[in-house]
């Protein structure tokens, strides 16, 4: 069924880049140009889009505006609260893109699972960034509150 | 208000632009008014404005200007002059120009087209009302009567005493109704073959095109579509809102089943924008009563938001036509549909069943759709209505009636029977509740309200099993089982018209989620699903596919929609290809496809070559759908017979992609 095809990538490259065709939104689809948002709009991009580096400043937690703990009730009410102010139907200047990006945040962090997921991977790009400075790792430690029931392919090679 | 309608020829002029056309327009009267509406098929929209316009009628034409379209009918000496003198005199003081400038609030009305009845409600500054008809009917039965020119719709229901409609006319051959189901299908769909017993002519020649439908008028079947009579039926409704209010419509939003596919969409939407009324937003029918509740709950709990807890509700609504099911996640006035499901059982298969249970020769007395045949198909018709609504409050009832022709029937049936024999029907239901608590990921505790509506919403096993799927003892009260659907199109009409209350009790959001699954063919004739069902809308996916054969230069994308694993199992919405992909080995080339889902509902979908990359490499390509208008049923057999596999596509496997 799924046709054979040769492995071209090189496994480490679990993201594609920003600019990466691939995640390039319309109305402008240009292969080239990077889209305003990174790649979190491929299928399974609400599961796997990754807090890298890039996309550090902007974490799925600021773009709700919220703190990293925030709970479940939070983040719900957090998401409501946008979706008035941003989705096509509510706002006085509506934008597509900004709802989106507000609901692959929530559909994210409302997932308990792809949510730990997303946490983990937010905390080992901070300590990589952090490593830099204090050589210590995070992203193995054993108090690592790792909670997992699923792996994906792309996170497996995050690590 | 006596709607009268009268076939014409007018001469039409667009404002701005040279040139004239003659086109064939239909002469309303209402009350000392005509109004003038382009037929069907001139390739005139309604709504637009006109500089002039010639209506002839026998010998006489006669000019008039502006065409949005007051025609006065004048009077000759206090005698009234014959039929054929319409004298065309514009409303001289508005000028189309001078008309869109008239400061009347264009809210846009909801309308729930039911496939047997229908209802229209308003934004009246306040809160929904529910307009009346005439006869003093919220929900007014949904058909068009056609008799020699005249045609007359359900919505007055014959209004003048005198061609007053009783069932019996309307199941005499000389109405259509059911238009909603039969709207957008093709012969070989098996709710047109259904629908073959009913009373007017449905002819299906079983080949993959739209059905022939016919009214009988002087003993001639004449020939219509149901975009037809649906336009005609939305005119009279459109003339009884703006009765009420006093000024035109232009903008609805309207309530349609779950199960509706893209391709029915555009057809309903076409005959809204021939009866002049563009359509705002298709609601599905449980997103609009999901809409009435989140209001509802935010009157209960004003200042919920904050706190950020959420009610579920499991809304499920069954009519003559389909059965769909949702549900709902609210809070502060903000509903997010979690999951939907939708089929294409209703009342109407409830009463075939228990028609050819007390009637086992049924199909075959009414192959031939002779007068005395559509008679008796009549009196069965409503002596079965009848007893299936009198056994909603009773244990069993007697079904006595003479067919006429030394037919008779006579049974007594009660609920056992009743259910035995629609336990298929019965079982659709089931399943389409539990699909979408399985795809809210939700058990049946965690859902707060049950929420039945629609008319089928009465019958008691209907009840006992959706609540009993919810293991819940009582269904939500608040709600009105046949006017909550239009409620709440017409607040998503307050809503999306940029109304605002200052009680707030407008501040209210539907995040909708799309029904089905949309993806294009691959991998052979496999359907990989783009955009899975239920995924929050607006929304935008790709996937990445590749070339199944060494230097294929060009690829077909095929869009589907539906919820079969076979591309075939599912509706083709429309193809195109890629061309100029460069020579390369099987396998090596990614095609990127990406579907967009605006707030409108829009479906674009775009695709190009994303590598290898390149100056040599075409532009993406973005397509609108559906595409496709008449006869898709061929289309994807005329595909496979010119192309065979050679431009198919494979998904590139998610493992491999960079």
């Amino acid at each position: 069924m799924i046709s054979p095809r040769p492995a071209l990538s090189p496994g480490f490259l679990a993201f594609r880049p920003a600019g990466s065709p691939a995640a390039s939104p319309p109305p402008s689809p240009r292969p080239h140009a990077p889209p305003p948002l990174s790649a979190s709009f491929s299928s399974s991009a609400a599961v796997t889009a990754a807090p890298d580096h890039t996309a550090a400043s902007s974490s799925f937690y600021d773009v709700l505006g919220l703190r990293p703990g925030a709970s479940a009730r939070e983040i719900k009410a957090a998401y409501r609260r946008l979706a008035l102010a941003v989705h096509p139907d509510a706002a006085p200047h509506p934008s597509a893109e900004d709802f989106i990006r507000v609901h692959a945040a929530y559909s994210t962090l409302s997932d308990p699972d792809k949510r730990a997921d997303y946490d983990r991977r937010l905390l080992l790009s901070a300590a990589v960034g952090r490593r830099r400075a204090h050589p210590v790792s995070l992203g193995r430690s054993p108090s690592f509150p790792a909670r997992r029931s699923r792996r994906t392919w792309e996170t497996d090679q995050c690590w | 208000m006596g709607l009268v309608f009268v076939r014409c020829e007018a001469v039409v002029q667009r404002r701005g632009l040279p040139g004239r056309r003659a086109v064939s327009a239909d002469l309303f009267r209402r009350g000392g008014r005509f109004i003038l509406q382009p037929r069907l098929n001139s390739s005139v929209l309604g709504g637009d404005s006109w500089l002039s316009i010639v209506v002839k009628r026998g010998k006489t034409s006669r000019w008039c200007s502006d065409a949005d379209i007051a025609i006065r009918s004048t009077t000759s000496k206090g005698k009234r002059m014959a039929e054929q003198f319409y004298t065309v005199a514009s409303d001289s003081e508005t000028t189309g120009e001078d008309k869109s400038q008239l400061s009347f609030p264009d809210v846009a009305i909801g309308i729930d087209i039911g496939t047997s009845k229908c209802s229209v409600a308003i934004w009246n500054g306040h809160q929904v009302e529910l307009l009346k008809n005439t006869r003093n009917q919220k929900g007014m039965r949904s058909y068009v009567m056609f008799k020699d020119d005249t045609l007359s719709a359900g919505v007055t229901g014959g209004a003048a005493q005198e061609s007053a409609h009783e069932e019996r006319d309307i199941l005499s051959g000389s109405a259509i109704f059911n238009m909603k189901r039969l709207i957008g299908r093709m012969d070989t769909d098996e709710v047109v073959q259904a629908s073959k017993t009913l009373p007017f002519l449905v002819q299906t020649l079983g080949i993959g095109v739209r059905p022939f439908i016919a009214a009988l008028v002087n003993n001639m079947w004449r020939s219509t579509t149901p975009e037809e009579v649906l336009a005609i039926f939305l005119l009279e409704l459109k003339a009884l809102v703006e009765m009420h209010l006093k000024h035109p419509v232009r903008n609805a939003v309207l309530t349609i089943p779950v199960a509706f596919s893209r391709f029915q969409q555009t057809r309903i939407e076409r005959a809204f924008a021939m009866a002049g009324l563009h359509v705002l937003r298709l609601m599905p029918e449980p997103t609009a009563v999901a809409l009435l509740y989140a209001q509802q709950q935010q009157q209960l709990m004003h200042d919920n938001m904050g706190s950020g807890i959420e009610k579920i509700a499991l809304i499920f609504n069954m009519g003559a036509g389909y059965s769909d099911a949702a549900v709902a996640a609210t809070a502060g006035g903000v509903s997010q549909i979690r999951a939907l499901s939708g089929c294409t059982v209703g009342g109407e298969d409830i009463l075939q069943n228990i028609m050819r249970h007390v009637l086992p020769n049924f199909d075959s007395l009414y192959d031939g759709h002779t007068v005395d045949r559509i008679k008796s198909m009549g009196l069965l018709r409503i002596a079965t209505q009848d007893a299936i609504h009198k056994l909603a409050n009773q244990e069993s009832v007697d079904i006595n009636i003479d067919l006429g022709n030394g037919q008779k029937v006579s049974k007594v049936l009660d609920h056992s029977e009743f259910e035995q024999v629609n336990r298929a029907i019965f079982e659709k239901c089931e399943k389409i509740i539990i699909q979408c608590l399985v795809d809210a990921k939700l058990e049946p505790e965690d859902i707060n309200d049950v929420i039945l509506v629609g008319g089928c919403s009465k019958i008691p096993r209907i009840r006992s099993l959706v609540l009993g799927l919810c293991k819940k003892e009582v269904s939500y009260k608040n709600i009105d089982a046949l006017e909550a659907a239009v409620s709440g199109a017409a607040m998503e009409g307050a809503i999306a018209s940029g109304v605002t209350d200052p009680s707030g009790s407008l501040d209210l959001l539907t995040i909708q989620a799309t029904p089905m699954n949309l993806g294009i063919r691959a991998d052979g004739n496999n359907f990989a699903a783009i955009i899975p069902r239920n995924t929050t809308v607006p929304a935008r996916r790709d996937m990445l596919f590749t070339t199944t054969h060494d230097n294929q230069t060009e690829a077909l994308i095929a869009v589907y929609e539906g919820e079969g694993e076979q591309a075939e199992d599912n509706h083709l919405l429309g193809y195109f290809k890629i061309a100029g992909i460069p020579p390369a080995p099987k396998g090596s080339v990614e095609i990127s496809v990406c579907m967009d889902i605006d707030a409108s509902n829009v479906l674009r979908v775009f695709a190009g070559v994303v590598k290898p990359q390149g100056p040599a490499i075409p532009p993406f390509i973005e397509v609108r759908m559906p595409t496709l208008d008449d006869g898709h049923g061929w289309c994807g057999q005329a595909l496979a017979k010119m192309y065979g596999k050679t431009i198919d596509l494979a998904v590139l496997p998610k493992k491999l992609q960079p």
